[in-house]
């Protein structure tokens, strides 16, 4: 586990696609809690991480920088969710019998969708540092690796992410309160 | 430290990034201070919260399943490709004999030459300019053009040199070259690339129909000519190809031709016909050029080897046609009906046909299809190109149904047909079985 993306991309590459399941491992918890905050559905989020993970695998040789696997990785991701949105919505549309917020309250969603869904709101830079400290379990300086900044922007970009993150968990308390009210 | 430095800080301190005496200074001020101490214990649910999510989602297993429907893709992905592959070579162990080559190639051209009989009827109206716009046609002895049929896009373009009553025919999209006698109703093919020669036997309804379309607006024009009320309406003056133009529009109910002149010299420059359901235009033509007689020559040229067989294009029917059909969808196009039937779809056919490589002998046996095989398949094809294209110049109706239907299919219909004077329709269906059927009950 311990080596680095690059390293896990040239092994598949070179015939040992059975490496992959490395790169699976250390994203599949930052691109489950990306995508459940976004489609608000456990079962979606991991549906659209395989489908992403499948498509990397099989434009790996496409990729022209190793180093930044993670970024391509969610971008490929990106435009999955986007395609499921869409087919979410077309299936919605056809059977609008439940609401959406039956849907998002729905428990099997995952421990903690207020949070996942707060993170979602995130513009991308600051989402994506929060995603690999706490689901990549990177710490700081590998993030700094990774996403190729200095580590004095990391902390900056952390700060002000969980000034966002709070701002829009209290926002999202005040809307339930308001409806509970209603 | 002041509050503001601290709350600046307080990541770093938290992750445990700032160096011992920032670290100390931060930890002096939060004993001292409340609200920072507040925005402190605040971080830490946070964090907490983050950390704990982080925590389930770290459990969840989707390694096994990416790997397994990675290992299903790959195996769908080199089934599909080795599909193809066995598709495409069938495909070209077919076109691999090279008379089967040459009759493809030439069954199209034949074929796009039938129709002159069709023409009949009164025409009625006139003017007298029209007369100088045909004379270089009726008159002239040798001409040079292009015949596109279909799209001047996508369409064929052949290249065509008339020389009384031979011509000379290239392709844009293929080497075969075509030397056709109509008064002997004989066709010399040869494939360039293959060094290879083959005549053609074109009495019958092909002989019939064999005149260059040079030949079919002269008809049309001489008889517009010797009749005093001709049908001619004028389509005043265009720019085309950089000349100044005149047009003229001839309508009849199976025909529609249309003639575009210098407006000065009275040359025709551009000439669209519409025949039933197929669109042929001629255009850069040339009059009166000189021509070297060994370019229509009827010989086989120096260097060619001629095959022993004449190939006899004097028959063909219905089962010719389901050969085409089923090479097209079966091999071309793995499976599926295409999506229209028109005289160019089945050149740009033909061409993407003759164009095929020939494999290894090695390859070829393993296949197990004979040289006869292959030829017989191939000259059924070629026969199937003549029975479709001659089904609208004698007078048949048809329509094309295949669109998205699989080959196979034996519920649904993909062509059907009514010979002139005939009072049902013939149905071929995706599997290539045919049934009668009368107007009233044909499918929808």
């Amino acid at each position: 586990m311990s080596e680095t993306d690059k390293y896990y991309v040239e092994r598949c590459l070179d015939g040992h696609p059975d490496d992959f399941r490395h790169l699976v491992k250390r994203y599949q918890a930052v691109l489950l809690a990306h995508l459940a905050g976004k489609l608000g559905n456990r079962s979606s989020a991991e549906e659209v991480a395989q489908e992403a993970f499948v498509r990397a695998y099989f434009k790996m040789d496409r990729l022209k920088k190793p180093q930044l696997f993670f970024s391509w990785l969610f971008g490929i991701a990106e435009r999955v969710a986007k395609e499921q949105l869409r087919r979410e919505k077309i299936r919605q549309q056809r059977e609008s019998i439940r609401s959406f917020t039956e849907e998002a309250q729905r428990p099997e969603l995952s421990q903690d969708y207020a949070l996942e869904k707060a993170i979602a709101t995130l513009p991308e830079a600051y989402r994506k540092v929060i995603l690999l400290r706490y689901y990549g379990a990177d710490s700081c300086s590998r993030i700094a690796e990774r996403l190729n900044m200095p580590l004095g922007t990391v902390t900056k970009t952390l700060s002000r992410a969980y000034a966002m993150l709070r701002e829009s968990l209290q926002q999202q308390q005040q809307t339930n309160i308001y409806e509970v009210q209603k | 430290m002041n509050c503001a430095k601290c709350k600046e800080l307080l990541v770093a301190y938290v992750e445990g990034l700032l160096d011992e005496s920032q670290t100390q200074a931060v930890a002096e001020h939060l004993k001292n201070c409340p609200s920072c101490q507040a925005e402190m214990s605040e971080l830490g649910r946070l964090r907490d919260r983050l950390v704990g999510n982080g925590k389930v989602l770290a459990r969840s297993n989707l390694e096994d399943e990416v790997m397994n429907r990675i290992i299903r893709e790959q195996k769908s992905r080199l089934k599909k490709s080795s599909e193809v592959n066995r598709q495409y070579s069938v495909w070209r162990l077919i076109m691999r004999s090279r008379i089967t080559k040459l009759a493809a190639a030439a069954a199209i051209v034949v074929v796009a030459l039938v129709g002159i009989h069709q023409l009949g009827g009164p025409l009625a109206g006139g003017t007298v300019t029209f007369a100088d716009v045909i004379e270089p046609i009726l008159n002239a002895r040798t001409v040079v053009l292009d015949f596109i049929v279909g799209s001047e896009e996508t369409g064929t373009v052949m290249q065509d040199l008339i020389a009384g009553s031979k011509i000379r025919r290239t392709f844009s999209n293929m080497e075969t070259i075509l030397i056709i006698d109509i008064d002997n109703a004989k066709m010399l093919t040869l494939d360039p690339v293959g060094k290879s020669a083959v005549y053609m036997d074109i009495q019958g309804p092909l002989q019939e129909g064999t005149k260059s379309y040079l030949g079919l607006v002269r008809d049309i024009v001489s008889e517009i000519v010797d009749n005093p009320n001709i049908p001619v309406q004028g389509l005043g003056e265009r720019e085309i190809d950089g000349q100044r133009a005149v047009g003229f529009l001839l309508s009849e109910p199976k025909i529609k031709l249309t003639i575009w002149a210098d407006a000065e010299t009275a040359t025709p420059i551009r000439i669209e016909m519409l025949m039933g359901q197929t669109r042929t235009i001629i255009k850069n033509i040339e009059f009166d050029v000189p021509v070297d007689e060994s370019l229509v020559s009827m010989n086989v040229p120096a260097g060619y080897t001629l095959d022993e067989q004449e190939q006899d294009w004097s028959e063909f029917n219905e089962e010719d046609f389901l050969v085409v059909l089923q090479v097209w969808a079966k091999y071309v196009l793995g499976g599926k009906f295409p999506d229209s039937i028109s005289l160019e779809d089945l050149m740009n056919l033909a061409s993407q046909l003759t164009n095929m490589a020939p494999r290894t002998e090695d390859e070829v046996h393993q296949l197990g299809m004979s040289d006869e095989e292959q030829a017989r398949l191939g000259m059924a094809m070629g026969r199937g190109f003549v029975f479709f294209q001659q089904l609208e110049p004698s007078g048949a109706d048809w329509h094309y149904v295949g669109k998205g239907v699989e080959f196979g299919d034996a519920n649904t219909a993909v062509f059907l047909y009514r010979q002139k004077g005939s009072d049902t329709y013939r149905v071929i269906y995706g599997d290539l079985h045919v049934e009668d059927s009368a107007p009233e009950d044909l499918p929808k």
